[in-house]
């Protein structure tokens, strides 16, 4: 992998870290509020600065990093599985079944991706009955974006298996006896697995901005509980007097999407066969 | 919702022009949001107010200190009993169709408002009128029976149940202004739109843009003499942080300052602050567990330190543990549940209630920062001051009000602003009559003491009646727990000479002008 490949990975090691123990290693919880101390520029103590509520944004950023990880990360993870399965059957089967589900596909790309994420966000929400608010509005929101997104993958993983499916190596399998299903899960898809591993790096930024935009609307998680995007569109209410509520929530959103950016790119390279020779 | 985007788009688009130099007479404000509606019976929103002010007028109108000055009523007297009111027209007053005002405008308004079909929130601001309230509720099937009638084309009688000291006061409120039936029923619904409304005040209404702006120019044949302005531009830009930077940009004249950038503009030549006659609240769904329970819905007031509220808000807003706020006549601070976490826990305790075991407490607020930020503070102070969990839950403004009507959540925040200066506006907002009671709370004793204390006439008398009715709302019962008393902070442009600031935070432009 490349310099700046590590760079990326280095990048998002922090960030996860930062997720994962973020509240305890500034020693302040995410959701503590100190009124008197409120809207404080960035200290020692407050690494940087406080909210209107005097709650320390540093806990909320790390806080945040876990709802937006967890939304993106999630958000492409059904869309990949969901994506390669329809799009490598379509592409397998081929024929009129083929042509239907691209179809499908086609409609399903044609729509306003916005749009369909709120649409769908707002759906679920109402069929989601009986869990607390933070897991339904998640789960509403990781299934709303993955809806969007998957039809990409689909798109993607037919064009591979059509273009595997005619190898020689494809044909030597099923000469040995191999049928459909084998062919396709023992032999079609860990070949295309390099592509498809990169689309994900480079589908989890889009979807971090995707639940950015939902947030920033005012869609996405309730408060005391905030994603980046919440956290933007709090600071952006008071751009011109406290940039610092602006500024360190839109510098985690751009770290995280270069850190994906880099990666996908050095992953690119180094899975990419021909590169090889 | 999507407003916040087109606000943000509006915004984006806004900062690339250049500065324009704005055209005198015009003066621009921001609404904040669309109107709800411009039919002034039917209004119950402070926007709709803000437009509907510029269009009407009422029998008699708020002088600078606040008092009933006479209006489109030119004088009234009022019988010794203080039960019989008689207004004189005003001669000469025209709707801008040239229709001349007469007194049957005032008795089909009033009869409107009360009718049942017409479901108007406010019905029971007339219901002093006798026979008013049997009407609203169906009882009385006659309209001729309420007791307002024109005893010729510009005397209007009015009869009241009883003598009321502030009714002078109701007629400067928008729905008791006159009404036109023969153009409420040509066109049905649709009669507020520019080409069909018909109103007599300073303003006419020129065009409304929907979700964009409202449109004002003077009316030529008001009778006090038209406005100074060539045009009131009023839009409808969502976003209070968007409103500040367009008038920063020389676009809008008269903004509310975003709560949190008042440090910072309080030293800017145009910055206003006035204290409100306005109260913030949280309201309890009295109907549902576990807030049917008057203890604890005590205990949830008990459970909140409001010194915390005017620190967040940073916008000259003054923590209210009572109901009548400052400025009002019968104010009374010592009135009002104090911070007591112990005593709130141990309420608890004794009302059956596991903090541990009950399941969320579900709070509801308009999309708002402000509301936003005291949500998530009151959030807090109840999770840790009582350890109950607490979900917040936001809706758009008039999704929100629908909401309350048809099913309160467990808890809502509500503001309530003075529609006349004296404290029975308060007071019998929360009657179980009142439609804007969203508490589903009635009490039959907070209602006769209310009602009492809107005949008395001996001041003494009279305080101690609102004392006990506001024991009764904000100690004992607890329908609804009072936060703070808000405060008007404006930014108004230098261009604009002749504004003040009200504390019922209405906004009257005829001798406003734009430079």
């Amino acid at each position: 992998m490349s310099g700046a490949g590590w760079v990326g990975a280095g990048l998002l090691l922090a960030l996860v870290t930062v997720a994962l123990l973020g509240d305890r290693v500034s020693g302040h919880a995410f959701d503590a509020q100190d009124p008197d101390r409120a809207l404080e520029t960035p200290s020692l103590e407050h690494w940087m600065g406080t909210d209107a509520l005097g709650r320390d944004l540093f806990a909320r950023i790390a806080e945040g990093a876990r709802v937006s990880l967890l939304v993106a990360v999630g958000a492409t993870g059904i869309a990949l599985a969901l994506g390669i399965v329809y799009g490598a059957v379509s592409g397998y089967v081929g024929g009129r079944l083929d042509d239907f589900l691209m179809r499908v596909v086609d409609v399903l790309y044609s729509l306003p991706d916005l749009l369909l994420i709120i649409l769908a966000k707002e759906v679920l929400e109402g069929v989601l009955v009986g869990v607390s608010d933070l897991v339904r509005t998640l789960v509403a929101l990781v299934l709303a974006l993955s809806l969007t997104s998957w039809v990409g993958v689909a798109r993607l993983a037919r064009g591979l298996v059509l273009q595997a499916r005619e190898e020689a190596w494809v044909e030597a399998a099923r000469a040995l006896g191999a049928r459909g299903p084998r062919v396709l899960t023992r032999h079609v898809l860990p070949n295309i697995a390099g592509p498809l591993v990169v689309t994900a790096a480079f589908r989890v930024p889009v979807a971090i901005l995707a639940e950015s935009t939902v947030s920033f609307i005012g869609l996405g998680v309730q408060p005391p509980f905030a994603s980046w995007g919440v956290l933007a569109s709090d600071g952006f209410t008071a751009m011109r007097s406290f940039p610092h509520l602006i500024l360190f929530p839109s510098f985690a959103i751009a770290a995280t999407l270069v850190a994906f950016h880099l990666l996908g790119d050095a992953l690119r390279d180094a899975l990419d066969p021909r590169r090889k020779l | 919702m999507p407003r916040a985007v087109w606000g943000f788009l509006l915004l984006g688009a806004l900062a690339c022009l250049p500065r324009a130099a704005p055209p005198p007479g015009v003066l621009r404000i921001n609404l904040g949001t669309e109107p709800p509606t411009l039919d002034w019976t039917r209004a119950t929103d402070s926007v709709s107010i803000q437009v509907i002010d510029q269009l009407m007028r009422g029998l008699a109108e708020l002088g600078p200190d606040l008092r009933p000055v006479p209006a489109l009523a030119e004088r009234w007297e009022v019988t010794p009993d203080g039960r019989v009111y008689t207004f004189h027209l005003r001669e000469g007053v025209r709707w801008t169709d040239g229709e001349p005002l007469r007194a049957e405008h005032f008795v089909y308004a009033w009869r409107r408002l009360l009718d049942p079909q017409t479901a108007a929130e406010y019905a029971y601001f007339l219901f002093p009128v006798r026979g008013a309230r049997a009407y609203n509720a169906g009882k009385l099937r006659d309209p001729n029976a309420i007791g307002v009638r024109a005893l010729d084309g510009r005397t209007l009688r009015v009869e009241l149940e009883g003598p009321l000291v502030y009714f002078p006061s109701i007629t400067t409120f928008m729905v008791t202004y006159p009404a036109r039936r023969d153009v409420i029923e040509a066109y049905g619904e649709r009669w507020t739109e520019p080409e069909h409304i018909v109103t007599l005040g300073p303003f006419r209404l020129e065009a409304w843009e929907h979700e964009y702006r409202i449109l004002l120019r003077p009316n030529h044949d008001y009778f006090a003499g038209p406005p100074r302005l060539k045009q009131i531009a009023a839009y409808m830009v969502t976003e209070g942080s968007t409103a500040l930077i367009l008038f920063e940009q020389g676009i809008l004249d008269i903004v509310r300052v975003p709560p949190l950038e008042i440090r910072r503009l309080s030293s800017h030549p145009g910055y206003r602050r006035v204290p409100a006659l306005r109260g913030y609240y949280y309201g309890f769904n009295t109907e549902e567990a576990p807030f049917d329970d008057s203890r604890v819905r005590r205990a949830f007031g008990m459970a909140i330190d409001r010194a915390e509220l005017p620190k967040v808000l940073r916008g000259g807003e003054l923590a209210a543990s009572f109901w009548i706020p400052p400025g009002m006549p019968h104010h009374n601070p010592s009135i009002g549940l104090r911070f007591d976490a112990e005593g709130a826990r141990r309420l608890l305790r004794d009302a059956g209630v596991d903090p541990a075991k009950l399941p969320p407490i579900r709070v509801v607020y308009n999309t708002d920062q402000t509301h936003r930020l005291v949500a998530q503070n009151i959030q807090k102070q109840w999770q840790n001051n009582l350890g109950v969990r607490v979900e917040l839950d936001s809706r758009e403004w008039k999704v929100f009000l629908k909401e309350l009507v048809v099913k309160p959540s467990p808890v809502y925040r509500l503001g309530w602003g003075a529609d006349f200066p004296d404290p029975d506006n308060f007071m019998s907002l929360f009657a179980s009559y009142s439609a804007n009671n969203h508490t589903r709370w009635g009490s039959p004793r907070y209602d006769r003491l209310v009602e009492r204390a809107a005949r008395e006439r001996d001041p003494s008398r009279r305080q101690a009646l609102y004392d006990e009715a506001q024991r009764i709302l904000c100690e004992r019962e607890v329908p609804i727990v009072p936060l703070f008393v808000s405060a008007i902070n404006l930014l108004v442009s230098e261009r604009i000479e002749g504004f003040e600031p009200n504390p019922m935070d209405l906004m009257f432009f005829e001798g406003v002008e734009a430079h």
